[in-house]
This record gives C-alpha cells, sequence and structure tokens, in this order.
C-alpha cells in the first residue's frame, strides 16, 4: 500500500497527486449514484457517520471487523444516534440490518471503484446485505487505474485473495424495459467515507 | 425447423409492437451510449489489446486449461472437464444429490442456458431459482432469454407485472420500482436458504484459477458468498494466460455490453473463501469448476471458425444489428442470438441448428465494426454458408445458376438480353415492371422493380471509347459497372464515362467482363466466384488500364478484396488478382483524389442532398466522407440523414429471400429521408439505388425526393 513517507516533499507530491485521484473518483462515483465524503481523520468520521445515520433515519447497523472500522468504536461514537450496532450474528443479523459498514483496501479514481479484499465473511455480508453500505477507505490508497490496481500481483500471484470484490455504485439493474433501477439484491444506497490520515491533520490542503 | 415455420416465426414478431419497440428504442440509444462510454478511449487500441489476448487464448487454449486447472486445485478448488453438455449436466446433479441439496440459486450464466441445466436440476426434483431479475422473468414466465446480456429485453413492464402477480399470488402494479422490490424481497429469502450457489464466469485466467464475474445486480456476490457449496460453469472461451489479461476486457466489455464504464460488481474468485451455515458457523467452503467444452474444442481446432473464439459475449453485435432489432432473439438465435448465436450454435448444437438462422445476417457489416473481440461475423456467417452448401448442397434453381449460367457469359448476358424484349408486354408505363421473366422472376416477389434497359451498357460502349485527347496518350480507365448497372442502370455508366472524360481519361470496356460473383459467394459457392474471377481478370488484363472503377461498391469490395484471397493459391491467377486490386477503386474515390481536375470542369448546383452510405462502401472500404465533400464541391447543400450508415434492406439477394424484414428495414431508412427534406439522396450503390427508389415510389411520392447514384449527381454538374 501507498504508505506516507517520512520526506515532507515527497509527501506533499504525494497529497497533490491524491486531491487530483480524490476529485476524479469523487466526479466518477457521483455520477453512478453513490454520494462521497472527505474526512481528516478518524474523530471526524464518526461524526461523519453519525450524521448519515440520522439522515436515514438508520436503526440497525452491522460491521466487519477490520481495524478501520473497529477504530472508529462505533458503539461509543454513534451512542448519540440511537442506532445499535453489531458486529457479531451477521450471518442472523445483516439481512435486517438497515446498514453495513466496513472498509475497502483501495480505490480507483478511473471509475470511482472501491477494491475490498473480502476473505473475510463478515465485510461481504455487511456490504451485500443491508439497504445501505458505508464504506472507510484510506485517501492514500486511491490509484488511477484498474490496471495500476492489479499490477500490484503482477510478481506475486499467489498474494491474490480468494475474494477480490470491485465495487462501484449502488447495486442496479436495467432488466424491465431497460429503466434503470437502483438496489435491487445488493445495497440501494453506498456512501463512501475517504480518511486522509488515521489519526492526523490533512496534508496537502483540500 | 422447417422454412415455413421460421418465416411464421419472422411475421409474428414483425407483428410484435411492443418487441419492436423495445429493441428499436434501444438500438437507437445503444449507438450513442456505447459512443459516449468510449468517449476518453481509443477503442481501436482497445480492440487490438482485447482481441490480441483473445487470439493467443484461443491457440493456446489447451495449455491454458491445463494451466487454470492446476492453479485453481492448489487453490482449492475442485476442477472438472465437460466434454458434453450431458456430463455437465450429469457432474453438476451427482454433486447436488450427494450433498443433500435441496435448493439452488443461480446468477446468470449463459453456459447453463446452453447446456439446459434448471430442466435437468428440476426433473431430479431439485428447486432452482434464477436471481439475475432479466433471468427470473424468463424463468417464471417459460420462455427462453432473447438477448445474451438483457434475457428479458422483449418483454414490457405489464407482462413482467402478470408474471410476478401469477408468482406471488398478489396484484402486482406494473410499476418497475415495486418490481423490482417484489424481486429483491422474495429472491432474498431463496439466497438466505439456499444449498447451492450456481454461476458462470466472464473470465478465467489461467495464471492464478481466477474467475472473473461482471454483474450489476449484486446475485452474483450472494450466489457465490452465501450458500456453503458453489458452482463454477465456464467455457473453455473464457480462458486468458494472465492476470493482466482481465484489465483490457473489462474496459471493454461493460462499455459494449450496458455502455457502462465498470460494472456495479466485478468480482474475481480464486478459489473457495470462507463460508457460514446458516446459523452462522464458519464452514469449510467447496468450490467445484466445471470447464465446459461441449463444441468449443472443435470450433478452436478449425482454421476459420477459431476467430469466434475472441467473443467475449458483449452482444454488441446484436445491438447494432438491423435485423435483430426487428424480430428479436427468439427468432434470431437459439441459445445465444443474433450473428455470433448462429455461429455459436452451428458449434455447441450442431450445424443444422443455425441453418435457418445464419440466413438472417444481411451482411452490412456493422456488427464487424464494433466488435471488441475482432470476430469477423459477416465473414463467418458467409463460411458458415459455404459449409452447409458443402454439406447439404443448393436448391436445384439455385444450382443451375450459380454452376451453369452464371460461369458462362454468353448464356447468362444472352438470357439477360432476352429478358430485356421478353419483359415489354410486362412493362408499365412508367419504365418498371412487376414480374421479371425466367429465373430471375423470384427477385421481384410482386414488387415494383426497374425494367431491364433496352440496351446494356456494354452494347452502348463496345469496347473503347476513342481518345479525344489528340496526340497524347491520355490515361486510361476500365470499367466495371457491375450486373446492375451494365444491364439496368446503363445511364450511371454513361455518366461515369461522361465524368472520366472530361477530366481527361479515356475509358474501356473490357467485353469479355461479366457478374463480379459476389452473389455466389453469399449463397454459399465460392467455386463459382472464383471461376468468374479468372474471366473478370483475363478481360482486364487483356485491357491493360492505369484504373479500374466501379460504381458499385460490392464489385469494388470483390475485385479490391476478395479477388486476391480467394485466388491466394491459385498459381496463374494470384498476381494478376492482386495487381488488379491495386488498381481498382470505387469511383466516387478516385474522383474526390482528383478534386481539383473535377472542379476545374465543374459548374456549381443547388438544391438540398442527402447522402446514404453503402453499407459496403463505408465499412468494408472505409470510404464515406469522399463522396460527401465531392456534394459540397457541387454546390448543393448537403443534409445528413439520422442514421446514414444504418443498411437500407437491400443486401443482395436478401430482398428475395426475406422480403417483410428488407421491407421494414427499408421504411425506417425512407422515414429517415423523408426528415431531411432533400431533394435528392446521393447513393454510390446501385443495389441501394433500386431498394431506395422501391421505397420512395411506393407511396405514390411525386418524385421528391428523387434518389441518383453519385455519378449521376457529378455528370450533372458538368
Amino acid at each position: 500500500m501507498n504508505s506516507l513517507t517520512q520526506d515532507d516533499t515527497i509527501v506533499s507530491g504525494h497529497w497533490e497527486q491524491y486531491n487530483r485521484l480524490y476529485e476524479d473518483f469523487k466526479y466518477m462515483a457521483e455520477a453512478i449514484s453513490a454520494r462521497v465524503h472527505r474526512v481528516k481523520g478518524y474523530t471526524e468520521a464518526a461524526g461523519e457517520i453519525a450524521k448519515i445515520v440520522n439522515e436515514l433515519k438508520i436503526i440497525t447497523i452491522v460491521t466487519d471487523l477490520s481495524p478501520m472500522v473497529r477504530e472508529l468504536n462505533l458503539a461509543v461514537s454513534l451512542d448519540g444516534t440511537g442506532a445499535s450496532v453489531h458486529a457479531d450474528n451477521l450471518r442472523q443479523l445483516a439481512a435486517g440490518a438497515d446498514m453495513g459498514i466496513s472498509s475497502a483496501d483501495l480505490a480507483i479514481a478511473e471509475t470511482g471503484t472501491l477494491g475490498h479484499y473480502a476473505d473475510d465473511m463478515e465485510g461481504r455480508l455487511v456490504s451485500m446485505l443491508p439497504p445501505v453500505h458505508l464504506v472507510l477507505v484510506r485517501t492514500d490508497s486511491l490509484v488511477n487505474t484498474l490496471r495500476i490496481a492489479l499490477e500490484r500481483y503482477k510478481d506475486n500471484v499467489s498474494s491474490l485473495p480468494a475474494y477480490l470484490t470491485f465495487i462501484s455504485g449502488p447495486s442496479r439493474t436495467a432488466d424491465i424495459e431497460r429503466v434503470l433501477t437502483i438496489g435491487v439484491h445488493g445495497p440501494g444506497k453506498l456512501e463512501i467515507i475517504f480518511i486522509d490520515s488515521p489519526g492526523g491533520a490533512i496534508r496537502g490542503g483540500k | 425447423m422447417g422454412v415455413n415455420e421460421f418465416r411464421a416465426d419472422i411475421n409474428k414478431a414483425l407483428a410484435n409492437e411492443n418487441l419492436r419497440g423495445a429493441l428499436g428504442r434501444f438500438g437507437d440509444a445503444y449507438v450513442g451510449d456505447r459512443e459516449r462510454a468510449y468517449r476518453n478511449r481509443d477503442f481501436n487500441a482497445l480492440r487490438e489489446e482485447v482481441s490480441g489476448i483473445k487470439k493467443y487464448a484461443a491457440e493456446h487454449m489447451e495449455e491454458l486449461a491445463g494451466r487454470f486447472t492446476e492453479e485453481a486445485a492448489r487453490r482449492g478448488a475442485r476442477v472438472y472437464r465437460a466434454a458434453t453438455a450431458a456430463q455437465a449436466r450429469d457432474y453438476i446433479l451427482k454433486l447436488a444429490l450427494e450433498r443433500g441439496v435441496k435448493t439452488v440459486v443461480k446468477s446468470k450464466s449463459m453456459a447453463s442456458e446452453e447446456i439446459h441445466l434448471n430442466k435437468h436440476l428440476e426433473d431430479a426434483g431439485l428447486d432452482v431459482t434464477e436471481t439475475d431479475l432479466g433471468e427470473w422473468i424468463i424463468q417464471l414466465s417459460g420462455q427462453k432469454p432473447s438477448h445474451m446480456v438483457m434475457p428479458a429485453i422483449h418483454m414490457t413492464r405489464g407482462e413482467v407485472a402478470g408474471v410476478f402477480s401469477r408468482e406471488t399470488e398478489e396484484n402486482i402494479p406494473a410499476d418497475i420500482p415495486y418490481m423490482v422490490n417484489v424481486a429483491r424481497e422474495k429472491l432474498r429469502e431463496k439466497f438466505l436458504a439456499s444449498d447451492m450457489g450456481i454461476s458462470g464466469a466472464n473470465i478465467a485466467v489461467a495464471e492464478t484459477g481466477t474467475l472473473v464475474m461482471v454483474t450489476n445486480e449484486g446475485n452474483g456476490r450472494l450466489t457465490t458468498t452465501l450458500p456453503p457449496l458453489h458452482v463454477v460453469i465456464v467455457g473453455l472461451e473464457k480462458l486468458v494466460a494472465r492476470l493482466s489479461d482481465i484489465a483490457p476486457i473489462l474496459e471493454a466489455l461493460p462499455r459494449s455490453a450496458t455502455a457502462q464504464q465498470i460494472t456495479s460488481y466485478v468480482t474475481m474468485l480464486t478459489g473457495p473463501a470462507r463460508a457460514m451455515d446458516a446459523q452462522g458457523k464458519v464452514v469449510e467452503k467447496e468450490m467445484h469448476i466445471v470447464v465446459l467444452d461441449n463444441g468449443r474444442t472443435e470450433m478452436q481446432r478449425d482454421p476459420v471458425f477459431r476467430n469466434a473464439m475472441q467473443c467475449i459475449r458483449c452482444a454488441s453485435c446484436l445491438n447494432v444489428c438491423p435485423v435483430f432489432q426487428l424480430v428479436g432473439g427468439h427468432v434470431f438465435g437459439s441459445v445465444y442470438t443474433g450473428g455470433i448465436g448462429s455461429i455459436l450454435t452451428a458449434f455447441l448444437d450442431g450445424m443444422a441448428e443455425s441453418k435457418d438462422i445464419q440466413g438472417l445476417c444481411l451482411g452490412c457489416n456493422r456488427c464487424k465494426e464494433v466488435c471488441p473481440g475482432k470476430v469477423d461475423l459477416p465473414g463467418l456467417t458467409t463460411e458458415l454458408r459455404n459449409r452447409l452448401v458443402q454439406k447439404d448442397g443448393l436448391p436445384l434453381s439455385q444450382r443451375i445458376i450459380l454452376e451453369k449460367v452464371l460461369p458462362n457469359r454468353k448464356l447468362f448476358h444472352g438470357m439477360l438480353k432476352a429478358a430485356a424484349k421478353a419483359q415489354k408486354p410486362f412493362t408499365g408505363d412508367d419504365g418498371t415492371m412487376r414480374h421479371l421473366p425466367f429465373f430471375l422472376a423470384g427477385i421481384s416477389g410482386g414488387k415494383k422493380l426497374p425494367a431491364i434497359a433496352a440496351t446494356s451498357l456494354r452494347d452502348l460502349l463496345k469496347d473503347t471509347i476513342k481518345s479525344s485527347g489528340g496526340e497524347r496518350r491520355r490515361p486510361v480507365v476500365g470499367v466495371f459497372p457491375g450486373c446492375l448497372v451494365d444491364f439496368v442502370y446503363p445511364k450511371i455508366g454513361l455518366d461515369m464515362v461522361k465524368v472520366l472524360d472530361r477530366m481527361g481519361y479515356d475509358v474501356i470496356f473490357p467485353q469479355g467482363q461479366t457478374c463480379c460473383g459476389y452473389p455466389a459467394r453469399q449463397l454459399g459457392a465460392p467455386t463459382v466466384m472464383a471461376k468468374v474471377a479468372r474471366q473478370n481478370i483475363d478481360a482486364f488484363w487483356a485491357g491493360k488500364p492505369d484504373f479500374i472503377l466501379t460504381p458499385c461498391p460490392t464489385c469494388t469490395y470483390a475485385l479490391k478484396k476478395i479477388y486476391p484471397e480467394l485466388l491466394l493459391n491459385d498459381e496463374q491467377y494470384a498476381s494478376r488478382a492482386g495487381e488488379l486490386a491495386n488498381i481498382t477503386q470505387d469511383f466516387s474515390a478516385f474522383i474526390f483524389d482528383r478534386a481539383e481536375e473535377f472542379q476545374s470542369v465543374a459548374a456549381p448546383q443547388k438544391g438540398k442532398i442527402t447522402y446514404h452510405d453503402s453499407c459496403h462502401l463505408k465499412r468494408s472500404l472505409g470510404i464515406f466522407r469522399e463522396p460527401r465533400e465531392l456534394i459540397k464541391m457541387t454546390g448543393a447543400e448537403l443534409v445528413e440523414m439520422d442514421w446514414a450508415d444504418r443498411c437500407c434492406g437491400f443486401g443482395g439477394s436478401y430482398a428475395v429471400k426475406y422480403p417483410e424484414l428488407s421491407q421494414q428495414i427499408l421504411e425506417q431508412k425512407i422515414n429517415n429521408i423523408n426528415k431531411t427534406g432533400a431533394d435528392v439522396v446521393a447513393v454510390e450503390c446501385p443495389g441501394c439505388l433500386m431498394q431506395i427508389w422501391r421505397g420512395l415510389s411506393a407511396g405514390g411520392g411525386a418524385g421528391r425526393p428523387s434518389v441518383r447514384h453519385m455519378a449521376e449527381i457529378l455528370a450533372d454538374s458538368i
């Protein structure tokens, strides 16, 4: 992953690049009916999630067990919303929940796509079954194209996860009279939150 | 299927307003949507990449299948190679029974349609549910998919509401979002409870044993995640060598299929991931991959049809096909529909099955132009026709014409001249007739046709137009008018001569020339075409022209592209065919290349002209700009019609074979022409001219707009 380096000049170069990639991503993802948010760190992320939970009148939330989601400590940070948060018994609970929260591992700017190494069953269940899917992703995991995203396996094909998903916007169909309808078997709403610097300040301006 | 039943199906489809409305609207919207999806993308560069990947994979199919099997097995999947549809069905059923499976959910898989899996499983008592919305509608209504990507495109929302109401025993309104939600709820129960998931795959990567699925609804992810047992059916043609090969295919497939940059979900499965049983306990997931042959090895071994292995199943060939837009996939196709369907059917179900279907191809080449895998569907359709003729022979009447009459120029032309005399009693006052004499009778089908000219171009021109350039030798143009201009529209030939003469060219008309032979090739008799090709080469070789010009794009295509291919292994003729091909050119393109010479003799004209692209001229020869520029040079106003490059429905003998279809396509063309308000429709093809003339005069039109060949338009401006 493109982790931040110690060298300030490189870092600021990176951030110009990520700002550009983010703008491209946002444009493309919104064109296919996703909503895209960007925050500095986890505290702000939790606040953004609470806003969305209130806005969409979410009552039950299921989450995966990824480090990013755990870091948010949602049971506490969403306390004021009145929503309940569950990270276990997902096979039973996910289908009846109003929102699933999980993290993605990379984002592709060109098409507004999220990449998810989904070997864990939890991440898949919470991203597939509830009508709203909220995804956390690091801003510095943005890459330009799918080709670049796949290049990382070029010399290391055995590191391919068993279940790799690319998600672009909510579930959709046009099977009846070619009329586009959002939300068939998967989520009808996709909320994406980019986190610039887990625990730190936004870099390079926005 | 009998010929009459097939015709009845065509007529039924044509009478179905819902079907034609849905397909027509889609076809119109698709062209622009697809173009927008490819904005900022070099389609030609991408299709080179995609077709290169697929071609390599087809050439190394066995090797890749072996590697795929090893890698997938190493990652924990069980791979079964099914030689036949029956083997695939039996394997899956046996597995289901052994594991005590009661309920099965399926995501969309054309391969499972191909092997008729549902029926096999249901006959054994399993509960099988299609979960792709379109496929579910099809399953509930007991139909077959009519399109590879959009299976239920032929149905209206009202029809779907009827199907859903029956299934749910509730009164479901014909409201699309409501019905989509009904599907979500009903199918959700199935997903959560099912024992086995069956899916297809769009790509299989040999290097990693990875399967790639491209979906929009999310049913593919649920099918591959919820049931602890997952079966993937993947055809051998889906193999690619490397992981990096998937990106170009993923860039082309959604853009060409549904005009999306990417689909909502792209799922890459490399061996089984973890699963949970219905109680939430983490269990070992079982993944079985059925690698389906069922005729694909035969296709791959065939030097010509291997090309069809480059198909990525985007169905863009259906979406741009003028015939598919009229009749849909239930007539045009079997399990796989449209032009690609007729080729696949021949190998997966047997040659005989595709006999009727392949005949529906007009040869307009639109599909070839948009194919991201560079599959030459019109070429493969012609080859399929050849094989069918080799196997079954031609009908007697066609055999006599093709084998006895056409190769014998004197007999052929003698019959045409006799026809010109014999038709007199049948010719109307306006120089048209309704019945052609002799063997041509079948062509008219009772429709108004132009009469055969009293004097053919070859008799009007004799051998040579004497040079008017005095001592200085002028360049010599050999005119190859083609049958229609020679015998029906000699004036077009005379106008060519007029323009060329004024521009400073001598013209010769080698009398030994005959039909270009293309119709014989279209009917499945390439050897007859080779015979007349040699006669034409002899005729022009003797005349030693500097250029050969034709007013007929099909003849140009034949001389320029097909003769050298057809005679490649003919020691005596191969090099001559090549040399003549090099000096052969379409009339308008030749004049355009010498625009200054033309303008120096032309006088400005007035009026509004719209231009219709002939299929062969635009798509086989790449000429569409030149005639338009020439029209502007005459001083006339060029107004573009909608869909100028859509076929007029003539298609050579097509108008004879399928008059109903030809007529419908013609009517669309005439509407688009009339909307322009032009005085003249310019064409560069005598076949289009005849067809459009027929369409324009059918409405009793008062001669406006008139249809004219470019040679006539250019001659008038001199």
